[in-house]
């Protein structure tokens, strides 16, 4: 028993040190900011073929820093989440195609416009539907917090459509697409790039945008002050030397093709998995990274959960029960919102997505974990307690040396059951941004918009490392019974 | 004093109800040194709850218990040394599923400090021997019998030595073939002089080995004395309608 315990720590140890955290290197003479940014949101922010961060967001945010004289990394995550993480001063600043708005502005601060632009309605290719007027009683889909939503959200009275909300550009569009809603409403570039990359969506307004507006980069009101001077100095930079229209014009003039592979890559499976080998190679290993080390630490602290219940004092076990009750009964995602988002706002203190992502876990999983342990301790016949009791051996003693190994074995299943939920829901960890497997299939979705054969894949590779996963427990199983 | 000095077990006007249960009312009695007391009676009377206080594992609501002279239900006794001069054998053996017969009869020696894990190995061997199951040290404890996990929980229960020994229904879940192995053990241990009390249905074992056989029945005790007084004469009116029922069954 104790080596089948050690085999596995050894084992997952060795996992550890094969998907090990890269570093962010940044160089020391100019100032180096955190910018977060859309990972979802082409022409402006997108992943092109070789799985790289482009778009017009990026390349002028790149031209800009260089004109200025600092240096950026870029942290590319969900659009709500992007704004959030400067507005909980997680990051210095944001550039996602922004509008700059009102509401906006009582919590950022905005650089000069960079864009003009405006929201764009647009449906699926055929159908019927031809004004605003038609909507009465349909479902407009919309991108959380993007001023196309906002717009939507104004008129929404007027025209009475209801409306749904999604947290990426993509699943916008199949849901127009596969008419589950009727329409949406974006930025006229963002809806034209994703109709020219083959998107079945026809724009109704092309011509006449509403509340034509400007996007601006953000940075959290009344702080980087600097930083935003130096934005809009890099940025008068470039528009005077052409830089600017170049970048403009390379993405909007441009075939999509040259950013997302040739059409036959994009077709087919074998193509997609081919064209995005690398991304999905690193898309998973952080899925198993994630995986690995939150499963140790969530069994570790649901151990000690479990233990603490069947304390014999009552308060360590009011507390244990406490703590199970508090994060078994929360959402995951909301755990991950509220560590990642609330806690810096309240506190100050930045915490990493990765890190915020692990307490998740930990929190989340350990409670079940801990759960189940006590019900394993307590499911060890009484009168095993009583025969260790009754030979003079203290009730601690008698609980590390008969009640939890016995314990221990009757919860193999349920440790192999919560491994594997732990697995699947690292996925909600995308949600803060951080690229594991889901994510990394949410960007190739952005990209060549080939929805169905991408999840897929991705839907196939959680079935294998789950499989495999399943396998490594039974044998480690069969080695604790042995 | 030399009386005083004899009494192992002392227990006075012990109470205990679970609820509205009064299961044991105003029981009182002692136990000599070297004596074999048997507790009869009918099933719910009370007899294994007082068995089970003897070493605390029930706690009465009200009352005395000294065992060798420690007042148990004295806070600031330490129940787990006094534990340890007190041997029990239940009624579902409660031998520890995750160890092997030797490692059962070794662990709480060795966990104590009582004794090296070679003396409690040795001490483990000749106790097999005693109770008739020498070559079985090695083998896992879900591959026994109920007759060979009994005497095996008999050995664990002597390897610490005790000087009292208790038994609760020491036979009730075995099948009948079994019993006599078990019963024998537990003869042959009376013999050595030590102290037993033992809650049995076996009347027959009661006849030949108590030194005092002691009757419950709702929570008292009705009648007590020798096997002879209790099984050929009883006074008791529901001691003699307890009796006309086992004897004849």
């Amino acid at each position: 028993m104790k080596k089948g315990l050690l085999t596995v720590l050894v084992a997952l140890s060795a996992l550890f040190a094969v998907f090990g955290l890269s570093k962010n290197t940044a160089s020391a003479s100019e100032p180096n900011y955190t910018i977060t940014s859309d990972a979802t949101y082409a022409p402006f922010d997108f992943q092109d073929k070789n799985n790289q961060y482009i778009g017009i967001d990026q390349d002028l945010l790149k031209a800009i820093a260089k004109a200025a004289g600092f240096t950026v990394t870029v942290k590319p995550m969900a659009f709500n989440a992007a704004m959030q993480s400067v507005a909980s001063s997680q990051a210095d600043g944001v550039i996602a195609g922004t509008t700059i708005t009102n509401d906006r502005k009582a919590v950022y601060d905005f650089s000069d416009p960079y864009y003009k632009t405006g929201i764009a309605w647009a449906t699926a290719k055929n159908s019927k539907i031809k004004s605003l007027s038609d909507l009465k009683g349909k479902t407009v889909a919309l991108k959380t917090g993007t001023a196309g939503a906002e717009y939507a959200e104004s008129i929404k009275n007027q025209y009475g459509f209801k409306i749904t909300y999604f947290s990426d550009s993509d699943t916008v569009y199949r849901d127009v697409i596969n008419g589950n809603s009727v329409a949406t409403f974006a930025d006229m570039p963002v809806l034209q790039y994703t109709i020219k990359n083959g998107t079945a969506l026809k724009v109704q307004n092309p011509k006449d945008p509403f509340a034509a507006g400007d996007l601006g980069f953000a940075v959290k009101k009344g702080q980087n002050a600097e930083l935003l001077a130096d934005f809009n100095k890099g940025l008068a930079i470039i528009k005077k030397n052409g830089t600017y229209d170049k970048i403009i014009n390379k993405y909007l003039d441009a075939k999509a093709e040259t950013f997302t592979g040739s059409a036959k890559d994009n077709s087919t499976v074998w193509g997609i998995l081919k064209t995005n080998r690398s991304a999905f190679w690193s898309g998973l290993k952080q899925t198993m990274y994630l995986t690995v080390v939150g499963i140790i630490l969530a069994s570790l602290w649901g151990l000690l959960l479990g233990v603490m219940g069947v304390s014999t004092h009552l308060w360590v076990r009011s507390l244990s029960t406490t703590v199970i009750y508090i994060f078994r009964g929360m959402p995951m995602l909301v755990l991950a919102f509220f560590l990642y988002i609330g806690i810096p706002a309240l506190t100050g203190t930045k915490i990493s997505a990765w890190s915020a992502g692990i307490l998740t876990l930990v929190l989340n999983e350990g409670a079940y974990t801990g759960a189940f342990v006590r019900g394993g301790f307590e499911s060890v016949d009484a009168g095993q307690m009583e025969a260790a009791r009754s030979l003079g051996m203290s009730h601690s003693r008698a609980m590390r040396k008969v009640i939890i190994p016995q314990g221990l074995r009757l919860m193999v299943p349920s440790f192999i059951n919560q491994f594997i939920i732990t697995l699947k829901d690292t996925s909600l960890l995308s949600a803060i941004g951080i690229l594991e497997l889901t994510q990394t299939g949410t960007l190739i979705v952005t990209r060549n918009s080939q929805g169905f054969r991408v999840w897929a894949i991705v839907a196939m590779i959680y079935l294998v490392v789950i499989t495999l996963l399943t396998w490594f427990s039974n044998w480690v199983e069969k080695r604790m019974n042995a | 004093m030399s009386e005083e000095k004899k009494v192992k077990v002392h227990v006075d006007k012990v109470n205990k109800s679970y609820g509205d249960n009064h299961v044991l009312r105003d029981i009182s009695l002692d136990v000599m040194d070297n004596e074999v007391v048997v507790m009869i009676g009918p099933s719910g009377s009370g007899k294994s709850t007082f068995l089970r206080m003897l070493n605390l594992l029930e706690k009465p609501d009200s009352g005395v218990i000294d065992v060798d002279g420690h007042d148990i239900l004295d806070p600031k006794t330490n129940i787990n040394k006094v534990r340890e001069n007190i041997g029990m054998v239940f009624q579902n053996f409660n031998l520890f599923n995750n160890y092997t017969v030797l490692e059962n009869i070794t662990l709480a020696p060795v966990q104590l400090g009582k004794m090296t894990k070679a003396e409690a190995e040795e001490k483990a061997k000749e106790l097999l021997e005693t109770v008739g199951l020498p070559d079985k040290a090695n083998v896992s404890v879900n591959s026994l019998s109920g007759g060979q996990k009994q005497r095996v929980a008999i050995a664990r229960a002597l390897a610490m030595n005790p000087d009292i020994m208790l038994f609760d229904e020491p036979t009730s879940a075995l099948d009948p073939e079994m019993v006599g192995d078990v019963l024998e053990v537990m003869k042959r241990l009376a013999k050595t002089g030590m102290t037993m009390v033992i809650v049995t249905h076996e009347m027959g074992f009661a006849k030949q080995v108590a030194n005092r056989v002691v009757f419950f029945e709702s929570g008292k005790i009705q009648e007590s004395g020798t096997p002879e007084q209790i099984f050929t004469a009883p006074k008791n009116e529901r001691l003699q309608t307890f009796l006309s029922k086992v004897m004849h069954a």
